[in-house]
This record gives C-alpha cells, sequence and structure tokens, in this order.
C-alpha cells in the first residue's frame, strides 16, 4: 500500500524546485513549527517537520545546515514535550558529538575565524594599558575558551610593557562542562602549562582555580576575591569572555534582581582595575519560543555562514558546537537552558547600574584588530562605536561580538 | 590599483548602517574613493541591483575578452574605455565624431554567464564589469596563477598578488612543526605545545632537586591562598593549586619563589613533610600523554624515586604537583610579601577616564513589536506543496521502508489519518497540506491521548518582526531567486533523489 502511494506521487507535476536556500522560508516554516509543538498541535508539527526535512539537508548549503540545526532542536524541543513520538521521528542522522580538544587542537580552533581572537585582542590592550606600573596583576579570567586569551596576554606582558610585573597570578573557576568547547585535560594541567609558558618570557605566574559555577554567579569565586586581601599595589582585572551570559538572569530566576545583577554588584565592591567584557549581541533570553527561536536563527546564521567556504572537516566541529547551542536554545528550558546571551545594549544597562563607566580602546588595538581582520575572510569587518565606547566585531555588517572596557565609577 | 579597490569594496555585502562602516583610518582616506566624508554613496548589496538598470549578458568570450573597446577606425582593441578614448584622440577626428555618443545614461550591471552560477540571474546581476569578470574568474575559470611558495592557485592575476605578498613572509615555525602566519595564533599554540614542556625540561636540567621524603598521605597538595578558602574541606581535595615557575638558577636568580603559598591555619590539607619534586629535574619521564583527571585526584603514595617525576601535567600518568616544606619555608619571606595585610588599593585613586554616555538609541530589537501578520502555517505548506514536492528519480524500496515506516507510526497515533495516507490518492495526500483536510486531520488528534487542539488552523499565525527585509538584509537575497536554469534542488517527499544544486557557493549575501 505504501508503494501504491508513491506511485500516486509521481504522477504529479513537477513544480518548481524548492529553493533549499530560502532562508526566509525556512525562518517561516520553523517558527509555525514551533508554535505549532508548544501548542501541542502534534499533527501540524509532524507536517512541518517532515516538510524542513525534506527540504534541508543536512549536508546542503549554509542556510541548509543551519535550518537543520534548528529542525534537530525543534525535534527534541517536540519529543521532550511528548515522549510517544520519539519513535517516529528518526528519520535524521544523529548529530555529531561534541569534540573534546585538546589544548592545542583548542588554540588552533578558537582561532579558525575572528570571533574569539577580536575580543581576546582587544581585551589584552586594555588589560595591558591598565595594568603599567602595577606589582601584582591579578587576573581573573572568566572565559569560554579556557584561558586561550592568556599566552598571548603573557607575552605582550613580557614584551611590551616597560617594566613587566613581578608576579602575575591568573585566578579561573573550575571548568563547568556543562558547555562547549570541552577540553580533555585538568585545569591543573592547563595551568601548569601557563606557569611555564610565562617562566619562558620571565614571568612569575601564580595559577589557582577556584571552585565556583555560573549557575550562582560565581558566589565562590567572588567570595573568595574578598576575603583575600590584594597585596600592595595589586591590579585586580576581571576578563569576561562570553562567559557571564550563563549566569542566571531575571528570565530564569523571575526576580527583579537576578543573579546577574548581584554577580555585578559584588564584582563592582571588588573595585576591580578594569573589566573587560566581550559578549555576543544577540538576545536569547525571551521566555517566549518564538521570539527566542527568531533571534536565535537571525544571529546564529552568522556562524555557519563564516565557516561556509571551510572544508568540512574542519567546519564540523564547530557546526556540532553551534548547534548545540541551537538545541540548548530551542529545545530546554529552565535552568537546563544555560545559553541566555544579551545583547549590548542590556549588557551596558547593567554595567552602567553597577557603577562602571566604559573605557574607549586604544587606536593600536584597533589597528591591531583590524590587521587580524585582513587574515581572515573579506566578510569579517570592525565597526568602532564612538557614542559607547566599543568595538563591535561584523560579518557583512552584521554584529556578530562587541568588546568593552569598563572601570568602577 | 583603484578600480581593483573600488571593485572589492564594492562586493563587500555590508548593512547600510548609520555608525561607522568599517574602520575610517585617515591613512587609507585617499582610496576610500567610494566614500567621500560628506556623502554617503549608497551602495547596493552585492547581487542586489538596481532595478532601473540595464542589465548587460556577455558572453564568457566577450568577458574574458581583453580587448573589448575597439576603435571604430582602425580596430585596434583596448582594455579599457578610457584608453580608447586616449587613442582614438590621435586619429585627429573632425569635431562631431570626437563627441562620443552619450550611452552611459543608463546604469550598467552584469550577470554572469555562467548557468548554474546564483549571479547568471539579473535580479542578482553585480554591478561592475571588473567585478564581474573577477567573479567569473575566481568562481568558474581555471586557476591559472600559482603561489611558488605555498601550494595555492588563483584564478585572478591580482588576488595572485595580493596573496604572494604575504605568503610566507612572516612565518612562525613551532619546534613541534605547526607553520603560523600570524604571531598570537603561534604564540597561543606555543604555550599548550608540548614542545615547550621539553624545552623548558633541558633548560633547568641543572638545577638541582629539592626533594624531601614524602609521606603516605597525598602526594598532590593543595595549596590555599592565604587565608581564602574552601571552606569545608571535601574528600577529595578541592583543586586551588598554587604552582609556580621553580627556581631556575640558570635564570632568576634574585627571582622569589611563589611555588606556593600555603595557610596556615588549614592544616587538614597541609603535607607540608611531602617533597617537592623540582620539575625538570633530572629523571624526568617525557611522557607525553594526557593525564586523566581521575588519576590526578586519587591521591596515591609515591616512592621517593617517583617524586622526582614531576610533571606540569605530562610527563607521567600520575601526574602529581608536589611542593616541598622546605621551599615553603624558605619562601616565607616571599609569601609574606604576598601576603600583605596591607589593604592599600591601587585602585583608590584613579582618575576616571573618558566615560560612554548613555545609550538611548535601540538598534535592531530582536523582540521588537509584531507589525506584519505573516503567512499562516498551512499558507506556508501548501506553498511548499506546489513549490518541492516531487522528484523525478523513483524512490528506493528502503527508504519507501523507512518513510512508511515513519508513516505508519505515525498513523498509529492517529488512526483516521491513516486511512487518509495509505488508501488515498495523490490529491489526498496532498491535500494534508491544503486548508481542507487540515481540519480533518486535527480532529482525530484526540484518540491517542494526545491533547485536544482547539485553535483552529487558520488561526495559527506567526507575525514577524519588523519588515524582514529591513532588519534581516541577508535574507533579501533568497526571497527573489528565480530558477536558474532549473538545476535546483529537489527532493521528494520520501527525501530521495536529492539533485545537489548547482551553485552552492551562494553564500547568503551573494558574496563573491
Amino acid at each position: 500500500m505504501t508503494k501504491t502511494r508513491i506511485r500516486n506521487l509521481t504522477r504529479l507535476p513537477s513544480p518548481k524546485p524548492l529553493r533549499g536556500g530560502d532562508a526566509n522560508f525556512m525562518e517561516q516554516l520553523l517558527l509555525h513549527c514551533a508554535t505549532a509543538i508548544d501548542s501541542n498541535d502534534a499533527a501540524l508539527a509532524h507536517q512541518i517537520l517532515w516538510v524542513l526535512n525534506n527540504t534541508a539537508p543536512p549536508d546542503g548549503d549554509s542556510t541548509q545546515r543551519l535550518t537543520t540545526a534548528f529542525l534537530r532542536a525543534l525535534l527534541s524541543r517536540a519529543v521532550s514535550k511528548t515522549p510517544t513520538l520519539s519513535s517516529t521521528i528518526s528519520f535524521l542522522p544523529p548529530a555529531d558529538e561534541l569534540h573534546r580538544f585538546s589544548v592545542v587542537e583548542l588554540a588552533a580552533f578558537v582561532d579558525l575565524t575572528p570571533w574569539h581572537r577580536f575580543g581576546f585582542i582587544a581585551a589584552n590592550a586594555a588589560i595591558l594599558t591598565a595594568v603599567e606600573g602595577y606589582s601584582t596583576v591579578h587576573i581573573v579570567d572568566l572565559s569560554l575558551t579556557h584561558c586561550m586569551q592568556i599566552p598571548t596576554l603573557i607575552d605582550a606582558m613580557a614584551s611590551r610593557l616597560n617594566k613587566p610585573p613581578p608576579l602575575l597570578k591568573l585566578t579561573v573557576v573550575s571548568s563547568s562542562d556543562n558547555f562547549p568547547p570541552f577540553i580533555n585535560i585538568s585545569y591543573e594541567e592547563l595551568g601548569s602549562k601557563l606557569v611555564s609558558f610565562a617562566t619562558t618570557r620571565n614571568i612569575t605566574m601564580e595559577f589557582t582555580i577556584i571552585p565556583s559555577t555560573y549557575s550562582d554567579g560565581f558566589s565562590s569565586l567572588l567570595q573568595q576575591l574578598r576575603v583575600y586581601p590584594s597585596s600592595f599595589n595589586e591590579a585586580l582585572v576581571v576578563n569576561c569572555h562570553m562567559m557571564l551570559r550563563y549566569i542566571p538572569d531575571e528570565t530564569l530566576t523571575s526576580s527583579s534582581s537576578s543573579l546577574r545583577t548581584v554577580f555585578l554588584k559584588h564584582l563592582r565592591s571588588l573595585n576591580p582595575r578594569i573589566v573587560t567584557l566581550i559578549e555576543e549581541d544577540v538576545d536569547l533570553t525571551s521566555g517566549n519560543l518564538v521570539n527566542r527561536l527568531r533571534s536565535a536563527f537571525n544571529y546564529l546564521w552568522i556562524p555557519f555562514d563564516t565557516t561556509d567556504t571551510f572544508m568540512r572537516e574542519q567546519r564540523r566541529w564547530y557546526e556540532a558546537e553551534i548547534s548545540w547551542k541551537i538545541e540548548n536554545v530551542v529545545a530546554k528550558e529552565g535552568a537546563e537552558r544555560v545559553e541566555r546571551s544579551e545583547t549590548k545594549r542590556r549588557w551596558f544597562e547593567r554595567m552602567r547600574e553597577a557603577e562602571f563607566g566604559g573605557v574607549r580602546v586604544k587606536e593600536e588595538a584597533v589597528a591591531d584588530v583590524k590587521a587580524m581582520l585582513e587574515e581572515h575572510a573579506v566578510g569579517w569587518g570592525m565597526k568602532k562605536e564612538d557614542d559607547d565606547n566599543s568595538l563591535v566585531l561584523t560579518w557583512k555588517g552584521h554584529s556578530v561580538v562587541f568588546a568593552t572596557v569598563w572601570i568602577p565609577i | 590599483m583603484t578600480a581593483e579597490d573600488q571593485t572589492i569594496s564594492s562586493s563587500r555585502g555590508y548593512v547600510q548602517s548609520s555608525s561607522t562602516t568599517d574602520l575610517v583610518d585617515h591613512h587609507h582616506h585617499e582610496h576610500e574613493s567610494l566614500n567621500p566624508p560628506l556623502v554617503k554613496k549608497k551602495r547596493n548589496l552585492p547581487g542586489n541591483p538596481d532595478p532601473e538598470a540595464e542589465v548587460i549578458a556577455l558572453s564568457p568570450k566577450t568577458l574574458m575578452a581583453t580587448n573589448r573597446f575597439l576603435c571604430e577606425i582602425c580596430g585596434k582593441g583596448f582594455q579599457r574605455d578610457q584608453n580608447l578614448q586616449l587613442h582614438r584622440r590621435g586619429h585627429n577626428l573632425p569635431w562631431k565624431l570626437k563627441q562620443r555618443t552619450s550611452k552611459e545614461v543608463r546604469k550598467r550591471v552584469y550577470v554572469c554567464p555562467e548557468k548554474s552560477c546564483v549571479h547568471h540571474h539579473p535580479t542578482r546581476a553585480l554591478g561592475d564589469l571588473t567585478g564581474i569578470k573577477k567573479h567569473f574568474c575566481r568562481k568558474h575559470g581555471e586557476k591559472k596563477w600559482k603561489c611558488e611558495k605555498c601550494a595555492k592557485r588563483y584564478a585572478v592575476q591580482s588576488d595572485w598578488k595580493a596573496h604572494s605578498k604575504t605568503c610566507g613572509t612572516r612565518e612562525y615555525r613551532c619546534d613541534c612543526g605547526t607553520i603560523f602566519s600570524r604571531r598570537d595564533s603561534f604564540i597561543t599554540h606555543r604555550a599548550f605545545c608540548d614542545a615547550l614542556a621539553e624545552e623548558t625540561a633541558r633548560l633547568n636540567a641543572a638545577s638541582h632537586l629539592k626533594s624531601l621524603a614524602t609521606t603516605a598521605g597525598s602526594n598532590l597538595n593543595y595549596h590555599y591562598l592565604m587565608g581564602t578558602l574552601i571552606p569545608s574541606p571535601s574528600p577529595q581535595p578541592s583543586p586551588s593549586f598554587l604552582f609556580g615557575p621553580p627556581p631556575s638558577q640558570l635564570h632568576h636568580n634574585h627571582f622569589p619563589i611563589t611555588t606556593t603559598t600555603f595557610d596556615h591555619h588549614h592544616q587538614a590539607a597541609m603535607k607540608p613533610a611531602s617533597s617537592l619534586s623540582l620539575w625538570m629535574g633530572g629523571n624526568i619521564n617525557h611522557h607525553h600523554e594526557q593525564v586523566n583527571i581521575e588519576d590526578r585526584m586519587a591521591p596515591q603514595p609515591h616512592s621517593p624515586q617517583e617524586d622526582y617525576n614531576w610533571v606540569f601535567g605530562n610527563a607521567n600518568n600520575r601526574g602529581e604537583l608536589i611542593t616541598t616544606s622546605d621551599s615553603l619555608i624558605t619562601h616565607e619571606n616571599n609569601i609574606s610579601i604576598v601576603q600583605s595585610k596591607e589593604n592599600a588599593n591601587a585602585a583608590t585613586s584613579l582618575s576616571v577616564p573618558s566615560l560612554f554616555s548613555s545609550v538611548d538609541q535601540i538598534s535592531q530589537d530582536a523582540n521588537a513589536a509584531a507589525t506584519a501578520a505573516n503567512m499562516s502555517a498551512t499558507a506556508l505548506l501548501q506553498k511548499a506543496a506546489q513549490m518541492g514536492a516531487t522528484s523525478s528519480t523513483p524512490p528506493t524500496t528502503t527508504i519507501t521502508t523507512d518513510q512508511s515506516a515513519f508513516l505508519q507510526s505515525f498513523a498509529s497515533k492517529i488512526s483516521d489519518q491513516g486511512q487518509i495516507l495509505e488508501d488515498g490518492g495523490s490529491d489526498k495526500f496532498f491535500a494534508l497540506f491544503g486548508s481542507n483536510s487540515v481540519g480533518l486531520m486535527s480532529n482525530n488528534n484526540n484518540n491517542n491521548g494526545l491533547h485536544e487542539i482547539g485553535n483552529p488552523r487558520s488561526g495559527v499565525t506567526v507575525v514577524s518582526g519588523i519588515d524582514e527585509l529591513q532588519n534581516y538584509p541577508w535574507k533579501r537575497r533568497r526571497v527573489e531567486i528565480g530558477d536558474a536554469g532549473g538545476g535546483g534542488q529537489t527532493r521528494d517527499f520520501l527525501g530521495v533523489g536529492v539533485q545537489q544544486t548547482m551553485c552552492r557557493s551562494s553564500s547568503i549575501n551573494g558574496w563573491i
């Protein structure tokens, strides 16, 4: 009987082929599907999922792969809402597993595109300027990239400062292992490598790991920093590279004062010399799935597009991570949904509220960023926003990542 | 050079925005002839030509011809129009004939002659002749230009030249053999590369070992920052390590060793008698395996011999980090420096540099209030049905089975629907996606414990945000893609017979 059906299908006139790359169309389908899933309209959800599956092959162009990632996420959401559906939804090949990087692999990975290096350059330049003359420099690195920013910072301190700091302290929080990228060594080992590297640059470095987690707003970390008195002439530098987005905000804790606010307030009370904040300029916090999906779709096409010309092996890991993020944003709720990025505007509001003031990045840094971008694909660009002193990394004109520098006011 | 710049800059799909795009670097101002300081010329995004423009389709031969401009008098050919005009002057034409017929009034856009290309369609034409030439060359042309140093090949000579300038000019080579073109990638790699450990091992081979007998306890010492700490001792020693570079007699004779600081108050974790094996002591095993976290965390008894196998995480499986009490004692002074209770905070006397002004404007707001209602779900599905339903290849049995399994299980949930799926002919099947039977399907959902679906299909609309095309111009490309020669991607309902799309390279902005 199924054969009968199939033959009937082939009798149909062949229409104009569906452009898999029609992003608007894909988006609409995804949004409708999301609505259907959330309103328990299984039938409609099924229809749309099926159509999507047929129009967006996982090995298609970047828009199709983007759509596939969203499709998977929606499926995952549908299944978690209606577990009986899980048997029916098997037409997609399983997603790529997340790679567990060695540190050397991760070092290469973060340089695939300027996504992270942009923030590294901007932040390091600001840090370097801020710590000149201090005897002790204490860096708290809250970074998604497992300290990938640090080697160049150490190198810069050793070579570019008139007088490198006699003591460099690096503090990190224990690796959460709840979101990618994952590394395959412990932070102890990571730290030891950094320390020995610092030695080769004639910099004395101490490495500390503090068990603390984003889910409580890094309260243990803040407590440690508060209790631990800083030494004479010590500069406290807090480098926040794509990490603060994991601290629960008002949409999760649903109170007027979220852990995010508390974190910033306590951070301010530590009187840091400088705080660098690098985040992705997108709002993924909406409680409404449709809005959230729309935001995510209209932002996450960018990473897919930036690696479109890469070879499949290179971008496989990269896309797996973006897909993980999409799944987290679309399919998870509550505390499981950790990806709660906010827009630059919103972060600015928070920083101002916490009594931080923005500092502009120096021209040299801007030139360094520009030089770096030249080495990557032509679509990468940079905006220097004079009105708020931020640097924004752009892809084909769209804002991707913003880099900002703050001091207590 | 300027023409090339123009071409390159005009092919960048930048969103029109009010803030400074790209980096306005004063030194490059003279090259930015498209962006005079006062007037911002409105640049169309690539592949979105001015609708009023005249579309020119040149054949590949003409496009690549080097002498497109011919002198009508002597027939000599020139690459550029300006050169032709210069040449014509030499013919001493009477005044009337000197005038060129004004034919440049209408703006011209060019299409790529390659049928399968995204830019073949008039709506995706490119505005610059040089641009289309370069595009054609890059995408569809033979890569005749080869870099001597690396393996890269280029179809466009200017691309090749640009690459040759930077290729191999600055090369950073790690001891492990990897080569980097950028210094910061090199530095980052170097810090983590195993080759570094070997180098530092060699450097410190001369330093003598300080070792003490180890206790039977853990060789993993957790040293706590002065006073602060991990309040409750956990069964697993909490990982708050402090370790620093060992005294290297070769380099840091005067450097205070801040290898460890420990807290006098927390005896529980203190193992004062444990030994320090200075890293890079004589007996280092250069095992480069990565250490398991579990291995490291488990306290293990150690023979004194192995104490010397200090690791920075990669020398042996048990990668222990050990410290000397002896060195601790000697470093009391240093510790006290670090531990200084002076709370003089250097940060207090900061002067406040430029502060940003309040950010008032709201840029793209992802949650913008919905203004335009979009197509309903049924309309979308109908469109999908019309557009991409069938394939021309007969499905294989395997696929059939999979899909039929899917359908059957689907059907088992909604029994009445099973009827529709299995018995119906094509029209009924398609009716699934039409507005009529959708209502049918919704009525049959109650059977298997699925929730009632109250809302009517037509009520399910998803309102979009602000005009999509305005805020998300990257999607604009997709809206009007016509059928460029029928080579599009087709899939039948069963997911069979995908014809690979012709122009995979069509990135979002029709990027060249």
